[in-house]
């Protein structure tokens, strides 16, 4: 019995020493600093190379193997899941509950747009879409961070090779390209148009129109080159424009909730379109400040 | 079980793209092609949300005259899925970005030779 107390106290001491951790008694410092073992040598610059190295590659023998098993199991998981799922297209699917029954029902008189998606993600949603574009417009700022050309970061050939390149390009304009572009950019920019003003009562809205719009601007750009986009197109203009539509969204939204989103007054049903003029702004610039980024480093 | 997969051939292809997405994130060794996997799990999901607001027979959620009233769709998983692809636009120019630096730095986009090259030139 006596021997047990000791084992059990013994752990005790044991346990409370690891979570002591290094703690040395004070009385017994020079005691314990002599048991201490010695620690392990260093090993050498090769040593440690050759053990990184290995450890590298046996962990590239590792991966492959233990990702598909990973793979295999998750898509597993994943179709048995589907299996116990209620059918498609059945009406009393649980996610057909009260909250689309009442978008469906009185989302066009609270919010006065008669398309529901367009009431549900300006008018009922419209933080998460200022979100949204917040996260567009950090986007665009992310990727000017790391691929906007300045004097510090190219060096002459690489720009000397950008302006031949673009040399080039004028000398050898792609003739159906700039046909094409011709008859058509007039037409992308008023199908852009239409479906950026018709979100309210057919599908479309913001998001479809801007990007309509951005790629119209990239058509033109791709096909008559940077010095005519710039006309119209250049750095400041874009940024006035990137910021004006976020502005103009957040101060509509604002007026639309402290004017009540709920029970809105009449004359200000058109606020839908403004706002959905603004995220359309904000899209457009983002579609083209990416292609003009990644292409030539500079809008 | 087979009428359970023809009854929901959406999420089953959903799932399936999902996988395939998926192994390519965790198996390729080429920075891009990580990248399109990750664009293809991204599709996955948006297909299998925008099926999950269907209703048999329904028309699209735009309230009008129409002399009668018809069966809507459900508006909320649209919705839904417009978050999921700005997200994934700006995941994806993102990493891209990201990637061009990479290359720019180390001349590659291998994932071993980058691994290597970094190594080098720490030591």
């Amino acid at each position: 019995m006596s021997k047990k107390i000791d084992e059990t106290s013994g752990w005790l001491q044991r346990f409370a020493a690891w979570v002591d951790g290094d703690r040395e008694p004070p009385d017994r410092t020079l005691l314990v600093m002599e048991r201490r073992p010695h620690r392990d040598f260093r090993p050498t610059e090769e040593e440690f190379e050759r053990r990184e190295k290995d450890r590298l590659r046996k962990f590239f023998n590792w991966y492959p193997i233990a990702a598909t098993v990973i793979c295999v199991v998750m898509a597993a998981i994943l179709l048995t899941t589907v299996m116990n799922m209620p059918g498609f297209g059945d009406e009393d699917n649980p996610i057909n509950n009260e909250v689309s029954e009442r978008y469906l029902e009185h989302g066009a008189e609270e919010t006065g747009s008669e398309n529901v998606v367009t009431a549900m993600i300006i008018g009922y949603r419209g933080f998460d879409t200022l979100g949204e574009s917040c996260v567009l417009f950090l986007a665009v700022a992310a990727v000017m961070i790391l691929l906007l050309r300045d004097e510090k970061n190219t060096t002459g050939r690489e720009l000397h090779q950008l302006e031949r390149e673009e040399a080039g390009a004028r000398e050898h304009a792609d003739l159906i390209l700039q046909q094409v572009a011709k008859v058509l950019t007039p037409f992308i920019f008023l199908f852009a148009i239409y479906v950026l003003l018709n979100g309210e009562t057919s599908p479309g809205g913001g998001f479809s129109g801007g990007t309509i719009l951005g790629a119209g601007v990239i058509l033109f750009s791709a096909a008559f080159g940077v010095q005519r986009t710039q006309r119209f197109m250049n750095r400041r203009t874009y940024s006035v424009v990137r910021t004006f539509g976020l502005m103009l969204y957040a101060v509509l939204y604002g007026i639309y909730i402290f004017i009540g989103a709920n029970g809105l007054p009449n004359h200000l049903a058109g606020m839908i379109l403004l706002i959905d003029l603004a995220v359309g702004l904000v899209v457009a610039c983002t579609m083209y400040g990416f292609y003009a980024l990644f292409s030539r480093g500079e809008i | 079980m087979l009428s359970d997969i023809i009854q929901n051939r959406y999420a089953v292809t959903a799932v399936i793209l999902f996988g395939i997405g998926f192994t390519n994130l965790m198996l390729q060794q080429n920075l891009l092609r990580k990248v399109i996997g990750f664009n293809i799990m991204d599709s996955a999901i948006f297909m299998l949300l925008a099926s999950l607001g269907y209703i048999d027979g329904g028309v699209a959620p735009i309230v009008g005259d129409r002399g009668f009233d018809p069966l809507y769709i459900n508006p909320i998983p649209s919705g839904l899925v417009l978050t999921g692809i700005v997200v994934s636009v700006s995941i994806t120019a993102f990493s891209l970005a990201l990637i061009q630096r990479i290359y720019r730095r180390y001349g590659t986009i291998e994932m071993r030779e980058l691994l290597d090259r970094a190594k080098k030139e720490d030591d």
